[in-house]
């Protein structure tokens, strides 16, 4: 059986599964229209400040499991769905930046720059048209990417890696994870050390549960989702509601300037802009492909390679005044971000950002698929069921793709009413939501307290600009490590060297401490 | 570049932290050593890992501590630490009210307490919803600083879509606190 | 104890039978929760949720599944102790878990604390590799690892404890390395990271495409599938890997609860249309039902016997 096999197998599988419901005898495929609703759902979030695309995922995901079991069948619906809301999100930041000068999502921060001041100048739905016209593009271009990419990369991986060089291979992910996030080594390696510890505690391979302190409640060890959850979003509405506390005054209505003249977006803006798109969604894409670096860093280099070029062909208006090529550039480098950071994820099983981390978590959940080089195995005989879902899953991303290039425009340019949501109401009631979630996958109340507890350890590493990001890969990452380790280090017959006796496996360990070392030489503290 | 107090702290703090996982709750608390001989051949033991992961957090704490000079700083301030209170506060009475008013209820209005009634209309509901509003109504007051029936409200419809979401379609699901009883 | 096994199997047919009118006599106090010891998704965690969902539409009883994973079935057993046991909590776990496991965990527990209720299915163990490897036979394994040092798969210590016999009894070099769960073997060997390793019935579907070969049965009799491939106790070692999917409650549970949940898992599993039914017949080769009484006997059977066997691996 061909990879073309494979590739019209994962088709079918989107297409010819569960339906909804039929319209005049036309089935309607569940995963088609799961994958339009995430996308529906996920501008809407996207558009509101507060609310982040991995919110909406981490709030979904018991619920879409609970609709959906789990059977295999309920994979591609599911992953569907959060791909929906991934890129959905990515494409709605761009609302309140343009039209309230209120990024909805951070890595949207740029996108105000530029976006406002056209806004003022009466240019919203222009600019509205610009951001969407680059972020379905570089959204596109990345997903292209991935689909090409990561087939090949798992085979290389799996037919060339063996335990000592796949245990090598995650140190060195986790150690350039925790390099390149935020400004500080230092602060990354001490989240990648307590993520790591917390992963370790009551597993392991002897009957007592280790680091359990003797209780019951730690025998299980932590459950994957209160810690993520926890981190990434309790953490996050701690300290927004702290923001609101201090604030203590209600947000100003934004002001809507009139608009006026021509809004709509020609062939020749297009052309125009093409140049900026193309460059900031290569940018995006590499950057993507590596885990750990975030559409922010992304953002802000598609942006300033634009200005750069920008400033150089003397163009008005300037960068910062209104240029559609600034929100150009940054909405292109941010949007292609998505795409290419599930390469890492499905040829290594390695996430590389929260939106990652959640279609991991899925994956887990339902069980049937293991994210990892073995999904790539083009079996001679029998058809790979992974294999399956993994081209069902690029279907998904693009037909999420075409509902942009449609519908997504139009859809986005009605939400700008979500960003008078007031926040302060809003995230006591995602609180209560992530923490009813969390209960109904474990039910037991020890589960939200754990999630509370590391909500606010969360909040205390957003507030000494500790990232919280490595921490939840490497205890996403922690167990597969250790047993990788295990098993290269029995399966080379007990060799204590084992990562250092074969050439790849000792490069990768000397390339973990160069990435350390090089790291530490230029510390610079980020806005988190 | 100015020498920088709250790194140092955070630096040291977590070198201690990793000192005493490696060296006193990793010891105690697992019964495989670092390396083990299982079946006449050397296995990895279960304190290896965490161990590794201690000497993550060392190094991560020597390197703020002694080799990183940022130009901003972060610290946590008392300001924050009495939000984090009231905030936790505010959190546990929800809880405790969601975990424990159906129990109580039940077990002085009726004959055998609350697990039979478990599955029952309005006692299933009946934490969740009081705990759930006070939570999000304790929250919204903490933000806005004033208690306001706005709040109140909105955490009553909250609780009750939940409701909708969870429980109404799926029979298997469990809202809090029916699943510890 | 082999004679109480055997007449366990014996009793196979008889108790799911008898126990038929039963089902009615007895209703749960409310939802009952079903514990589950393996990962979700896999093939132990499908039909833990089949044989619910088969009870569900059968008696209207009503399930609610959960995953309490982890240490060969270790964290379950603790967990579902003090659980109340009026069969309104079970769980599903393999009788390894309240044999050998729960002998080496010495967590203060014997399997007289639990109320072993019925198994569904038997494991198919074999020793399996890929066909690339061009082992025809057994011995075939045995002289390459005289070469050089063969990697070996297992899923559980007491098969790492089996596997070390084997190798010692055959005078083979393996290298034994343990995995999680016997999806993680057959990636494992598939991938080449492992030579040869155990698999419980997932080789089923790769040996019959002629991608994966069964080279030995690790149970006490051959395999359905394989029945030419010698057994263990061909090969020299005095052990088996026989083992069951097992429904287990708190100890203590009134026999009539016991009956009763017996009683209805055993009549869906065997039922032909049922969901259960058709899963385990494809994937673990029918249903084996041992119930109430035979079923205890069984897990402290394989709990005396576990000591055994951790001797003989640790001389």
């Amino acid at each position: 059986m061909g990879w073309l096999y494979y590739v019209w197998l994962g088709i079918l599988a989107v297409f010819q599964g569960p339906e909804l419901l039929t319209v005049f005898g036309l089935p309607i495929p569940m995963t088609l229209a799961m994958v339009a609703a995430g996308f529906l759902l996920g501008i809407a979030v996207g558009s509101t400040p507060g609310l982040a695309g991995p919110m909406a995922m981490a709030i979904a995901l018991p619920i879409l499991i609970s609709v959906f079991g789990f059977s295999p069948d309920a994979l591609l619906p599911v992953f569907g769905f959060l791909i929906g809301i991934m890129k959905g999100a990515t494409l709605g930041g761009a609302v309140p930046a343009i039209l309230f000068n209120t990024p909805g999502t951070p890595d949207a921060y740029m996108t105000t720059l530029d976006g406002y001041p056209m806004t003022q100048n009466g240019q919203a739905k222009k600019a509205l048209r610009v951001a969407h016209f680059s972020s379905a593009s570089g959204d596109t271009f990345s997903d292209i990417v991935l689909i090409v990419c990561a087939p090949f990369l798992a085979v290389l991986v799996e037919r060339y890696l063996d335990l000592p060089e796949k245990t090598a291979l995650l140190i060195l992910s986790l150690a350039f994870i925790a390099s390149v996030i935020g400004g500080s080594v230092g602060k990354g390696l001490i989240s990648l050390g307590l993520g790591l510890i917390a992963a370790y505690v009551g597993t392991g391979e002897d009957f007592y549960p280790r680091l359990s302190l003797g209780t019951e409640t730690l025998a299980q060890g932590f459950p994957i989702a209160a810690v993520v959850l926890g981190v990434l979003i309790v953490g996050e509405v701690f300290k927004s509601l702290e923001d609101l506390w201090t604030e203590a005054r209600y947000r100003r209505t934004p002001q809507e300037t009139p608009q006026s003249g021509d809004q709509s977006l020609h062939w020749a803006d297009m052309r125009r802009l093409f140049p900026y798109v193309a460059r900031s969604a290569v940018i995006g894409t590499m950057i993507g492909a590596l885990p750990g670096i975030g559409s922010t860093l992304a953002a802000t280099l598609g942006y300033t390679t634009g200005r750069a070029r920008h400033a150089k062909s003397g163009a008005s208006p300037r960068f910062g005044k209104g240029a559609a090529e600034g929100i150009a550039a940054t909405e292109a480098a941010n949007s292609s971000v998505s795409g290419a950071n599930l390469i890492p994820v499905l040829s290594l099983g390695i996430p590389g950002n929260a939106a990652a981390v959640f279609l991991i978590l899925a994956a887990d959940t339902i069980g049937g698929f293991n994210p990892g080089p073995s999904v790539f195995r083009f079996t001679a005989d029998t058809v790979n069921p992974e294999l399956v879902i993994a081209f069902g899953l690029f279907t998904c991303m693009m037909i999420a793709n075409l509902l942009n290039w449609t519908i997504g425009g139009a859809f986005m340019r009605s939400m700008g009413f979500m960003s008078r949501i007031p926040k302060q109401l809003l995230l006591p009631v995602v609180l209560l939501l992530t923490l009813s979630s969390i209960y109904v996958q474990e039910t037991r109340m020890e589960a939200i307290w754990f999630t509370v507890g590391f909500g606010v350890l969360g909040y205390i590493m957003r507030r000494l600009g500790i990232s919280p990001l490595p921490f939840v890969i490497a205890f996403i990452l922690g167990g597969k490590l250790e047993e990788t380790g295990r098993q290269a280090f029995a399966a080379t017959g007990g060799d204590a060297f084992f990562l250092l006796n074969s050439p790849v496996a000792a490069l990768f360990v000397a390339l973990s401490a160069i990435v350390i070392l090089l790291s530490l030489r230029k510390p610079k503290e980020h806005r988190s | 570049m100015r020498f920088d107090r709250a790194n140092l702290a955070l630096g040291l703090g977590c070198v201690a932290l990793a000192l005493l996982v490696a060296l006193i709750w990793i010891p105690m608390d697992s019964t495989t050593g670092l390396i083990e001989k299982v079946r006449r051949r050397m296995t990895i033991g279960d304190a290896l890992a965490p161990t590794l992961a201690a000497g993550f957090l060392l190094l991560g704490g020597m390197l703020l501590a002694l080799a990183e000079r940022p130009k901003t700083v972060r610290r946590l301030s008392l300001k924050n630490l009495a939000f984090l209170l009231m905030l936790i506060v505010i959190l546990a009475v929800a809880f405790t009210l969601m975990r424990w008013l159906g129990p109580v209820l039940a077990g002085t209005l009726t004959e055998g307490g609350y697990r039979p009634l478990r599955d029952t209309v309005p006692w299933k509901y009946l934490g969740f919803l009081v705990g759930g509003t006070a939570m999000v109504a304790g929250l919204t007051a903490l933000a806005e600083r004033r208690m306001t029936w706005r709040g109140v409200l909105i955490g009553l419809a909250a609780a009750l879509a939940l409701i909708a979401v969870y429980d109404l379609p799926f029979d298997d699901l469990l809202l809090p606190p029916n699943g510890d009883v | 104890m082999k004679s109480i096994f055997k007449a366990a199997l014996a009793a196979l047919g008889l108790s799911a039978m008898a126990g038929g009118g039963l089902a009615a006599d007895w209703t749960p106090p409310g939802p009952i929760k079903l514990m589950i010891a393996f990962r979700a998704g896999g093939g132990a965690d499908t039909q833990a949720r089949l044989i619910a969902e088969d009870l569900e539409a059968k008696t209207g009883w009503k399930f609610i599944p959960e995953q309490v994973t982890g240490k060969g079935g270790m964290n379950l057993a603790m967990a579902i102790k003090d659980e109340p046991n009026d069969g309104s909590v079970i769980g599903m776990v393999v009788t390894e878990t309240l044999g050998y496991n729960m002998k080496v965990a010495n967590a203060g527990v014997t399997p007289e604390d639990y109320t072993a209720i019925t198994t569904t299915a038997g494991f198919q163990m074999g020793i399996v590799s890929t066909a690339d490897k061009g082992w025809d036979s057994f011995d075939d394994m045995i002289a390459a690892s005289k070469e050089a040092p063969l990697r070996f798969g297992v899923m559980s210590p007491k098969l790492a404890d089996i596997a070390y016999l084997l190798g010692e009894a055959q005078n083979a070099q393996f290298n034994i390395v343990q995995v999680r769960g016997g999806k993680a073997v057959l990636n494992g060997v598939n991938a080449g990271d492992m030579d040869v390793g155990f698999m419980a019935g997932i080789q089923s579907k790769g040996v019959a495409a002629g991608d994966l070969v069964n080279l030995a049965s690790a149970l006490s009799e051959p395999l359905k599938q394989t029945p030419d491939a010698p057994t263990l106790a061909d090969l020299g070692v005095p052990f088996d890997a026989d083992g069951y999917f097992l429904m287990i409650g708190p100890g203590g549970m009134p026999t009539e609860a016991r009956d009763a949940l017996a009683a209805a898992i055993g009549e869906v599993i065997t039922t032909d249309g049922m969901k259960s039914n058709g899963m385990i017949n494809k994937a673990f080769g029918g249903a084996a039902v041992i119930a109430g009484d035979d079923a205890q006997a069984l897990v402290e059977g394989s709990f005396a016997a576990a000591g055994q066997l951790l001797e003989a691996a640790s001389e």
